[in-house]
Formats: structure tokens, sequence, C-alpha cells
């Protein structure tokens, strides 16, 4: 069975944030929460990089050891859903999570903040596949439409990487493999030469 | 009210109380039994299940899945 993983490819990612756009657009995401967005590191200093992220679908996820509520589930393909009936908004999963994914709609305390939020692979949640119902509490649910998340769909510059991980994984490796060093980007060298040191 | 009359009334009144607050104890100590035998008898944490139905893959591999992973690899050396 395919494990589903993303993979940012930082030699790659402009800071456009494209991927943050398109996701909260094709999620109808409520304002004050970001599913996935974009940490640059070095800004505006040699050796800057971008990456995009958003819930890395752990193997052994913290936010689900910690959720008192059990409300975390892991697919078949190795997503990992929570169920909004039976969360309870306590925070717990975002202090667990070490990319800072779960998302609450209100600033608050325990009990205030509403029903946690996070990506969800385009997977959705354990409603009925492609329901309003499911819709209005998760999103779309593009991997149940034989698609992949909208975020990597979209990426302009290829950056990000969606889908099984063992083919992802391998498409990195040659990419890699082929830039040698520095970035891979079309038209880098004629723009920076090969002596550029980055 | 004769003197007798009022002292029977107190009396009934003293035994009601006693009454409620024996009530109250018995009350008291089978709560707190209950949750002792509760403690005592923990259950397994249960994750939630949302049936198989939803813990399914939904991943395949169709036409529009792999021209995705055809369009991000470098294109084919001619």
């Amino acid at each position: 069975m395919a494990r589903m993983k993303f993979l940012c490819d930082a030699e790659r990612c402009i800071e456009c944030n494209a991927c943050v756009t398109a996701c909260k657009n094709e999620h109808d995401v409520p304002w004050g929460i970001n599913r996935r967005r974009v940490v640059t590191i070095n800004d505006g200093k040699p050796g800057e990089r971008s990456v995009s992220m958003a819930c890395m679908h752990c193997t052994d996820a913290p936010c689900a050891a910690v959720c008192p509520v059990d409300c975390f589930y892991t697919t078949a393909d190795a997503v990992v859903l929570h169920s909004k009936d039976l969360c309870i908004g306590c925070g717990y999963c975002f202090y667990a999570c070490p990319f800072g994914a779960p998302q609450y709609p209100r600033v608050g305390n325990f009990g205030s903040r509403g029903k946690m939020d996070k990506c969800t692979f385009c997977a959705a949640g354990p409603e009925g596949d492609s329901t309003e119902v499911e819709y209005a509490k998760y999103g779309a649910n593009r991997l149940a439409e034989g698609k992949l998340p909208l975020c990597a769909e979209m990426c302009s510059t290829k950056s990000l990487l969606a889908g099984d991980g063992v083919i992802i994984a391998a498409i990195y490796k040659e990419r890699v493999t082929q830039r040698g060093y520095g970035s891979g980007a079309w038209g880098w060298q004629t723009a920076y030469r090969e002596t550029v040191d980055v | 009210m004769p003197a007798k009359e009022e002292d029977a009334k107190m009396q009934d009144e003293r035994q009601t109380a006693l009454g409620r607050r024996y009530f109250l104890k018995a009350f008291g100590g089978a709560s707190t039994t209950v949750v002792a035998a509760a403690a005592l008898c923990p259950t397994d944490a249960q994750a939630y299940d949302p049936g198989e139905e939803e813990m399914r893959g939904r991943y395949r591999e169709t036409d529009h899945v792999k021209a995705y992973y055809r369009v991000n690899r470098y294109p084919k050396q001619k």
C-alpha cells in the first residue's frame, strides 16, 4: 500500500505562497487558519531558503499520542485525519506537533478556541466521500477523486511534491543527482554562471 | 401552643433532619464506592475508529496522478 508523503524541494521554492492560497481556496478554510504556510530562513541573506510546511502525516503521529479524546486516525494510505465531532479544542496536539500544523478558528483558552483544523492531504475526514457535510467540516476530498493535494499539483516551480513516498523520493533523488550542487532551476547557470557559491 | 405539643413537634423535626443527613451519608458512601470500583477496574483507552470504509486507502494511480509524477521528473534524454 502506498504511503502518502509531502516533500518540499527547498532549492526550488520561491516563496510565492501560491500553495497557501490554493489550499485556502480549495477547502474554503476560514479566516485565521492556514493549513499550509511558507517558512523562510536567512531571509534576505545569501543562502536564503524557503520551505512550504503543513501537516507531515507522521507515521507515529505525536498529535494522536497526546489527544485526550483519541480523535485521530490513520488511513490505510498513511494519511493522519481527525474527527471534528470528537475534538474538544484542548490544544494539546498543537503543542505536540513539531511542525505547528494544528490550527484553531479562534484565539482563546481551553474549550473556547473551537475545533482543531489541519491539512488533510486533500482526503477530508470521516464523513461520506465528497459530501456537503464532509466539505463543510474538512474541505475537498481530492484523493477520492483520483487526484493529489492541490498545493503540490499547482506548484509553479514543482518544488512541492506529494504522493506515494517511494515515487516522490525517487523524483527528488533524480533531481539531486542531475543538478549536483546549487539550484536545479532552469536558467540558473545562465543567470549566475557555474561559479556562484550558494 | 401547649409545651408538650411543642416538644413533640421539635422532636419530629429533629427526626426528619437526622433522616435527611442519613440519606446524604448513605448516598455519599455509595457514590464513593462506585468511583473506587471504576478506578480499580480501568479499561484500555480506545482510539477513534471511524470504520473500515473511512480507513481504507483512497489513493489511486490514475492518469491524472501519473501525469503529475511525469511532469515533476526531468524530461527523458533523447
